[in-house]
């Protein structure tokens, strides 16, 4: 007691001593100024990357390039302030690519130098911070920290809207939110304000009960994986009473569609069908589930492994004859089959039946109240959003809006218990398992594997504020849509026929086929009319080839005509070059280049007796097929005139490209 | 030594220069002391004399003093933190980054700054409970009790103004609270919340405004009522210091 009050006195005794006492300490107080600032936690990065330099080889250049203190990159445009170079000093030295503890690790190569970009623009995180903490895992005074390395694909989707070769994972996302729906509900725009589309086509319902029964829509609602493996529609978790009741309303709002419905034809040989199916090239735009439960077959359009379950077959018949006649934006072609291989083609159909799906399905008598409840439950759960029904409007705003979902403030959602709080993992919560964040919601439960649901976070982390404001002249967007539409009966027919759906044509169409933009210029007449009089003659090999369309010989006159009229190239004259002033000797030469010089019968079959080539098509026939003209400029310059093809340049000279188009211009095949 | 020193200062007190700073001379009596308050434009708005029962530790804890302390170390602070700040939207919370992380003592200035203002609020309430358990608010110090009130509201504003600047979470949704309250305010309450942000939302108008009255009109106002506060103190006979120890 008595040593605390001689000290007490020694300090505040009287007042100069308590003033005396107040200025050290607060002179003590101060001085943590100070000692703070020198033991900075990047200064200590700092110096430790010197010592790391110093026992290496290049120590002097290091050394010499490295400049301390605190280094940022300012790109105010972009509102990109990132001192993170302060400790990852050695982003650009690629010598020290071997060396691994961070912060010191050179980044990998990009496209973009890093200047110009900062690092936060793909990396997030806090790039004003200072401090390891602050900069990589903050998230109270600032919202997005690090992305994980995983979804960095999103980085580049920010500015880029074009598919890019280096961003597989973004690309898929971005396939999977126009293909699963994702954008019937939701609002999803681009930078440049473009809604995006749903690419999934959707049937409108407005005929539904021409087309299948109340049973089988109830066992659809219920699960529709059940039906097709491949369904993108998903499991909206219904009760059973509802689906009987939207199955009911469905039913009744279906009107008739004035198609011409004839008696359905009887089932044939399901041998002979199947050969129907083969030679109409059904299976490339229609899968079916074989026995290993492997899917064999494209995309486009609906599974048929248990079609003969769902639909009636009055409905086939007609749909078979006349597609547009029930659904007016179908991309099935009509095929102008004959009676007998409807006949054929509907028995095989109709045979593809599934036992199971409908074996427990006793649904009560419709009555009123369950349609009136239907409509009720239509509205509610948005199915107007994807699919066309009468009398219920396509919902607007129905689920958030997506634009800039990727920058999403942490405070604003509601997390579900178990998920970690970061936005990457709520937004993979909320795909994988919409429910769990509340049984009212609305949003249905799909069946994507984990990299499908990577695939999407990575497609909609890329959707920020920032890609929003990017200065205009960063911004690539998506290729422009092309709306073509060629003129005249041609247009119809080529309408009808879907062409597009395979071929592209002036930047419109798929890219299963050749794109026919330059046709006019590469074909030749006699060729194209029997091609499309018969079109099994060309690459008779392949799984998908172009079906036939029993075509009359007036329209494939008409498209003839306009295929060489429209579709030429400005590149060069398609006569320019005459095949009957080549010589022998022009041949020869060209033999030779083919053989010899160039080695063209590594990938190219002209002598089918000793020519072992699989990988381009058969040349035989190649003089009957392609204009010399366009045989000379491809050639020349392959890429140019097919964008994409993986034949080579070899920067010929024209003399050598003169010879190999004389030599090719000369295979017309087997004389008939 | 000492007297060299005290020799010197002497000398220097009867130089010309410091006369003609100092004019009340040297000299030990209680007239040059007088004097020496009087004509010194800070001291002057004190009292020449006071009771040395005013200066005990008991009478005032110092809480007049404490308070007018925290306000010079929130000016001096202020100013500083005047030159790292924009009051515009995207850059306001950038500056507050930068003085974390890059201004040397950065964070050391907005601490005090910060504290300093905490304490201030909480000293100025406490002066005034002082001051009003003690009764010094009465006769004829009720104009002086009037004034110490607007202090408190002045102070009450700073603090509130100064909450919005960092531009952060916090800061939208106190002064988003606190201008709703407001607008709670019968009939003039929407225009009051209107006037006081600059439009109908917490946006770069409010944030200017708030600036503004944080860095100009209220340190004003404060300086003008302290001024008067401490005049209003040697008019109203000196420091209260008890029951009947005071003038009628």
């Amino acid at each position: 007691m008595g040593k605390i009050r001689e000290a007490w006195h020694f300090l505040f005794g009287d007042s100069a001593r308590a003033f005396g006492t107040l200025s050290v300490a607060l002179v003590l107080l101060l001085a943590v100024v100070p000692v703070k600032h020198h033991f900075r936690e990047w200064a200590q990065y700092q110096s430790r990357y010197l010592q790391l330099i110093r026992q290496r080889g290049d120590a002097a250049t290091l050394q010499r390039r490295f400049q301390g203190g605190l280094r940022q990159t300012w790109l105010p445009e972009l509102g990109v302030v990132d001192r993170c170079t302060t400790c990852h000093v050695a982003m650009k030295e690629d010598s020290l690519a071997d060396v691994s503890t961070q912060p010191f690790r050179p980044h990998p190569p990009i496209p973009h130098s890093l200047t110009d970009f900062g690092c936060v623009m793909c990396h997030r995180g806090q790039g004003a911070a200072t401090t390891v903490e602050e900069a990589h895992s903050s998230t109270k005074a600032w919202e997005q920290p690090i992305l994980p390395a995983r979804y960095i694909e999103s980085a580049c989707g920010q500015c880029h809207q074009n598919a890019l070769v280096g961003t597989p994972q973004l690309n898929a996302g971005r396939r999977l939110l126009a293909r699963y729906g994702c954008v019937g509900c939701h609002m999803l725009r681009t930078p440049d304000g473009v809604q995006v589309a749903a690419t999934d086509e959707p049937p409108p319902l407005t005929h539904i009960a021409e087309k299948t029964t109340r049973e089988w829509t109830y066992a659809w609602l219920k699960n529709p994986q059940a039906y097709s493996v491949s369904a993108t529609m998903p499991d909206f978790k219904l009760t059973d009473a509802e689906a009987r009741d939207i199955a009911t309303f469905l039913i009744e709002q279906s009107t008739p569609s004035g198609a011409a419905t004839k008696k359905a034809s009887l089932a044939g040989e399901a041998q002979e069908g199947a050969s129907v199916y083969g030679e109409a090239f059904c299976a490339s735009c229609h899968a079916v589930q074989n026995a290993a439960g492997l899917m064999v077959g494209g995309d486009i359009g609906p599974e048929l492994t248990r079609i003969g379950s769902k639909v009636k077959p009055e409905w086939l018949d007609e749909w078979l004859r006349n597609p547009k006649g029930y659904a007016a934006h179908t991309a099935m072609p009509r095929y102008r089959f004959t009676d007998k291989q409807l006949w054929l083609l509907e028995g095989f159909l109709m045979g593809k039946t599934d036992s199971d799906l409908l074996a427990n399905v006793r649904l009560d008598a419709a009555t009123k109240e369950q349609a009136v409840h239907g409509r009720v439950l239509v509205n509610e759960r948005g199915c107007a959003s994807c699919h066309e029904i009468n009398g219920v409007n396509r919902p607007d705003n129905f689920a958030p809006d997506l634009t800039v979902v990727g920058s999403r403030s942490l405070a604003k959602l509601v997390f579900a218990p178990g998920v970690a709080h970061t936005l990457p993992d709520y937004l993979a919560a909320k795909i994988r398992q919409p429910r769990v964040f509340g049984n009212q919601l609305k949003m249905p439960q799909y069946s994507f594997s984990s990299a499908q649901v990577d695939e999407l976070v990575t497609a909609l982390l890329a959707q920020t504020e920032r890609a929003q404001t990017l200065p205009a002249e960063l911004r690539q967007p998506e290729q422009a849509v092309s709306h073509y539409q060629p003129a005249g009966k041609a247009g119809k027919l080529i309408d009808d026929m879907q062409c597009f759906s395979c071929h592209a044509i002036n930047g419109r169409g798929g890219d299963m086929a050749p794109d026919l933009t330059w046709e006019g210029s590469a074909v030749d007449r006699q060729w194209l009319l029997s091609f499309l009089k018969n079109p099994n003659t060309l690459r008779p090999a392949l799984i998908r080839r172009m079906p036939k369309f029993n075509l009359t010989d007036a329209e494939t006159a008409t498209l003839v005509e306009y295929i060489l009229t429209a579709y030429q190239t400005p590149a060069f004259d398609a006569d320019s070059i005459d095949a009957n002033k080549f010589t022998a000797e022009d041949r020869e030469q060209g033999r030779q280049l083919f053989y010899s010089r160039y080695a063209c019968q590594a990938c190219h079959i002209v002598d089918p007796q000793n020519d072992k080539g699989y990988i381009g098509p058969t040349l035989t026939q190649v003089g009957a097929r392609l204009s010399p003209a366009w045989i000379f400029h491809y050639l020349k310059n392959p890429q140019v005139m097919r964008p994409g093809t993986v034949e080579p340049n070899q920067h010929l000279s024209d003399e050598n490209a003169r010879g190999l188009t004389a030599f090719l211009a000369a295979q017309k095949g087997a004389k008939k | 030594m000492a007297k060299a020193i005290e020799a010197y200062v002497n000398e220097l007190r009867e130089t010309r220069l410091w006369r003609s700073v100092f004019r009340s001379g040297t000299g030990a009596t209680s007239l040059h002391r007088a004097l020496a308050v009087q004509q010194n434009i800070f001291l002057h708005l004190f009292s020449v004399k006071m009771r040395r029962a005013a200066l005990n530790v008991s009478v005032t804890w110092y809480l007049g003093t404490l308070s007018l302390a925290t306000f010079l170390i929130l000016v001096s602070t202020g100013i500083p933190l005047m030159l790292y700040y924009h009051p515009s939207v995207p850059q306001a919370y950038a500056d507050m980054k930068d003085l974390q992380f890059v201004v040397s003592a950065g964070v050391f200035l907005r601490n005090m700054h910060r504290w300093s203002a905490h304490a201030m609020v909480l000293l100025v309430f406490a002066h005034m409970f002082k001051v009003f358990y003690r009764g010094a608010y009465r006769t004829p110090r009720e104009f002086n009790w009037v004034i110490g009130v607007v202090l408190l509201i002045i102070t009450l504003f700073l603090s509130y103004t100064g909450y919005l600047l960092p531009w952060d979470q916090l800061a939208y949704w106190a002064i988003t609270v606190g201008s709703n309250i407001m607008s709670a305010v019968p009939l003039l309450g929407q225009k009051m919340r209107f006037l006081m942000l600059g439009g109908n939302s917490v946006n770069a108008n409010a944030l200017l405004r708030f600036y503004v009255l944080h860095c100009v009109i209220l340190p004003l106002a404060a300086i003008l009522f302290i001024g008067i506060h401490f005049w209003r103190i040697r008019k109203d006979g000196g420091l209260y210091t008890g029951e009947g120890k005071t003038h009628e």
